[in-house]
C-alpha cells in the first residue's frame, strides 16, 4: 500500500454519497421536445409561485378553505357546510374523521413504498454498492415488485405453533405504528387528533408494540423466536423510562401535553427545544432506536445469533408486514423528534410561505436519513451492554436533567427579561452541563472509551474509503 | 359525555387494522385463485432452528432476570407518569413546590440506587 493512499480521509464524504453524476448527463441527453416541455413546466411553476406569493402577502388566503398552507381549513369548512345542511352532527364528525384517517393511511402507505427504496439505495451508497436499479427508473418500482413477490409466496405455519395467536401479530403491530401519527400536528389546524394529553397518548401508544411482538415470539413455539421476543420486551420496557423522563423536560418548559401547544411554544419563542435540551434530544432519539428495533439497538433481530428474532417463523406477506412496520416506526419517530425537539411544522417564520406540512416532512426525512446513516455505520450492541446503558447511564442522568430543567423552568418563568436571552443562557448552560455530566458519569460508571493505536479504524484508512473505491472502479 | 377524540381513535384503529389486512387478503385471494402455492408437508412446516431439530417445546421455563427488569419498569414508569401533572403546572407553582418535587424525584433516585446496590441491574 503506497503512502498517498494512506493519507486519504478515512470516512466517505457526505457530498460524494449524495452525488448523482448521472442526473445532469441525463438532462443533456434528453430529446428537444422533452426539454421544451420541461422548460414550459418550469416557467409555469415560477408563475404559479409568484401568484401564490402575491396572494400570501396580500392576506387574501388566510383562513379560507383554499388556503393550501393548512389543509385543516378545508376540512373545517366542509364540516361547517355539512352542519349547515342539518343532517345531524354525527355525519360531519365521521366524514372529517374518515378524511383524516384516509389521509394518514395513504401518507403512511406511500411513504412506506418510497422509504423502502430510499433506505436500500442509501445503504447501498454507504456500502459502495449500487442498490436496486433494475425495476423501473432508478429502481423506483422495486418496493412494488417486492410486495407482489411477497404476496404470492407460500405461507408456512409451523406445526407446533399456536395457530390463532400466530395469525394476530402482523395485524396488531400496525396499531401503534398508525395510532402514533394521530396527534402529530402538520399545520396549525391540521392535526387529526389534537388531544390535550397528546404526549401521554404517544408514550402510551408506543409501548403497545411490546404486546404484538411478544405474541409473535410466544405463538411461534420456536426457541429463537421466544428468545428474540424476550430480549425485545426487556429492551423496550427498559428504554421506555428514559423516553418518559426526557419528554418530562419538554413538558417542564412548554407547560403543556398538547403536541400543537409544544410546537406553538417553540414557534413563539423562536427556538428549538433541541437547543435548550440537548441531552433530552439524545436520550429520546437513542431510546427510540431501541423501541423500534433499529440499528444500533436491533438486538431483537440479530441475524448472527437468533436468526430473525421474533419473526423467524413468519413467511410471505406476514414477514413483509413486519419489515414494513419497522420502517413506518422509524418515520413516526422522525415525526415525534421533529415535533418535540426540532420545532415541528414551524421554521422561524418561514411556515407563512412554505406549507407547514412540507417543512415537517423535510424534518422527518432528515431524521430518517440519520436512522439510515446509523444503520449503515454502527455495529449492534450486546444485550447486557444495552440494558446497562439504559439503567445505569441514561436513567440516572435523565433524572438529574429533570431536576436541572425544573430549576431552569422556574427561573425562566420568573426572570423578567426577553425570553430569547434567558433561553439562550439556559441552552448554553445545558450544553456545558450535558458535556460535563456525561463525561463525569461515564468515568464513575466505567464506560470510558479505551484510547490507543488499536482503536483507530485501520481498514478504511488503509484501503482509502469511497474515493479509492471510485478510483478502482472499472469503466467499460 | 365521551370526548369527541375517542371516536377518531376508533376510526384510526379501524384504518390501522385495514392497512395490513389488505395485503393479507390479497395473499389469500391469490391462494383461492391458485396463484399462490400451498403444499404443506411435515418437514417444511417443522420449527426452523437453523436446520437442527428443535429440542422440545419452547413453551417452558425462562430465565428470571427478565422478570426483574419488568418489575423495575413497572415501578419506575408509573412514578415517572405521576410526575407529568406536576410538570404541566410547574411554572405556575410557588417555589416551595420545587422542593416537594425534588423529594419525589429523590425517592425515584433512591429506588434506583437501592436496586443498583442490590445488584438488580446486573445482567447475569
Amino acid at each position: 500500500m503506497s503512502s498517498d493512499v494512506k493519507s486519504r480521509p478515512a470516512t466517505p464524504m457526505l457530498r460524494e454519497i449524495l452525488e448523482q453524476p448521472t442526473l445532469l448527463g441525463g438532462i443533456r441527453s434528453t430529446p428537444l421536445p422533452v426539454r421544451l416541455g420541461l422548460a414550459v413546466f418550469a416557467l409555469g411553476f415560477l408563475v404559479v409561485n409568484v401568484a401564490i406569493g402575491v396572494l400570501v402577502v396580500s392576506g387574501r388566503l388566510d383562513g379560507h378553505w383554499y388556503d393550501f398552507r393548512d389543509l385543516g381549513n378545508a376540512t373545517a369548512a366542509l364540516r361547517s357546510w355539512l352542519d349547515d345542511r342539518d343532517l345531524g352532527p354525527w355525519l360531519s364528525y365521521w366524514v372529517t374523521a374518515l378524511i383524516g384517517g384516509v389521509g394518514i393511511l395513504s401518507f403512511v402507505g406511500g411513504v412506506l413504498l418510497i422509504g423502502t427504496w430510499v433506505e436500500r439505495r442509501l445503504l447501498a451508497k454507504f456500502q459502495i454498492r449500487r442498490g436496486p436499479n433494475r425495476v423501473g427508473p432508478f429502481g423506483l418500482l422495486q418496493p412494488l415488485a417486492d410486495a407482489l413477490k411477497l404476496i404470492q409466496k407460500e405461507v408456512l405455519i409451523p406445526i407446533g405453533a399456536d395457530r390463532k395467536l400466530f395469525f394476530l401479530p402482523p395485524i396488531l403491530i400496525f396499531i401503534p405504528a398508525m395510532l402514533g401519527w394521530g396527534p402529530v400536528p402538520w399545520a396549525p389546524n391540521m392535526a387529526y387528533l389534537d388531544v390535550n394529553v397528546g404526549l401521554l397518548y404517544v408514550v402510551a401508544i408506543s409501548s403497545l408494540a411490546v404486546l404484538a411482538i411478544f405474541i409473535a415470539g410466544w405463538s411461534s413455539n420456536n426457541h429463537y423466536a421466544l428468545l428474540g421476543a424476550m430480549r425485545t420486551v426487556a429492551m423496550m420496557v427498559s428504554y421506555e423510562i428514559p423516553v418518559s423522563l426526557s419528554l418530562l423536560s419538554v413538558v417542564l418548559f412548554t407547560g403543556s401535553l398538547q403536541l400543537s401547544e409544544i410546537v406553538a411554544w417553540q414557534s413563539t419563542h423562536n427556538t428549538w427545544l433541541a437547543m435548550i435540551l440537548p441531552f433530552s434530544l439524545f436520550t429520546f432519539f437513542f431510546s427510540s432506536t431501541a423501541e423500534i428495533n433499529r440499528t444500533p439497538n436491533d438486538i431483537a433481530e440479530a441475524e448472527s445469533e437468533i436468526v430473525a428474532g421474533f419473526h423467524t417463523e413468519y413467511s410471505g406477506m406476514k414477514a413483509g408486514l413486519f419489515l414494513a412496520v419497522e420502517l413506518g416506526n422509524a418515520l413516526l419517530v422522525g415525526a415525534l423528534v421533529s415535533t418535540f425537539f426540532l420545532g415541528g411544522y414551524s421554521l422561524f417564520g418561514l411556515e407563512e410561505w412554505i406549507p407547514p406540512y412540507l417543512i415537517l416532512f423535510a424534518k422527518i426525512s432528515a431524521v430518517y436519513f440519520l436512522f439510515v446513516w446509523l444503520r449503515g455505520t454502527l455495529p449492534r450492541f450486546r444485550l447486557d451492554q444495552l440494558m446497562g446503558y439504559a439503567w445505569k447511564f441514561l436513567i440516572p442522568l435523565s433524572i438529574a436533567f429533570v431536576g436541572i430543567s425544573a430549576v431552569e423552568a422556574s427561573i425562566f418563568a420568573r426572570v423578567d427579561a426577553p425570553g430569547l436571552i434567558v433561553l439562550g443562557a439556559i441552552g448554553i448552560v445545558n450544553v456545558v452541563l450535558t458535556f460535563v455530566l456525561v463525561r463525569a458519569w461515564a468515568r464513575v460508571v466505567g464506560y470510558e472509551v479505551p484510547r490507543g493505536e488499536d482503536t483507530r479504524p485501520t481498514l478504511t484508512t488503509a484501503v482509502g474509503g469511497l474515493r479509492a473505491a471510485q478510483r478502482l472502479r472499472v469503466t467499460p | 359525555m365521551i370526548p369527541e377524540e375517542f371516536g377518531r381513535v376508533a376510526a384510526l384503529t379501524a384504518f390501522a387494522l385495514a392497512f395490513p389486512a389488505l395485503p393479507l387478503a390479497a395473499s389469500y385471494l391469490f391462494y383461492v385463485l391458485k396463484i399462490r402455492p400451498s403444499n404443506p408437508d411435515p418437514i417444511k412446516s417443522a420449527t426452523y432452528e437453523c436446520g437442527v431439530e428443535a429440542e422440545g417445546s419452547a413453551w417452558g421455563r425462562f430465565n428470571a432476570r427478565y422478570y426483574l427488569f419488568a418489575l423495575g419498569f413497572v415501578i419506575f414508569d408509573v412514578e415517572v407518569i405521576f410526575l407529568y401533572p406536576w410538570a404541566v403546572v410547574h411554572q405556575d407553582l410557588p417555589l416551595w413546590a420545587l422542593a416537594k418535587a425534588a423529594l419525589f424525584i429523590g425517592i425515584l433516585a433512591f429506588g434506583l440506587a437501592y436496586a443498583w446496590r442490590r445488584r438488580a441491574l446486573e445482567w447475569r
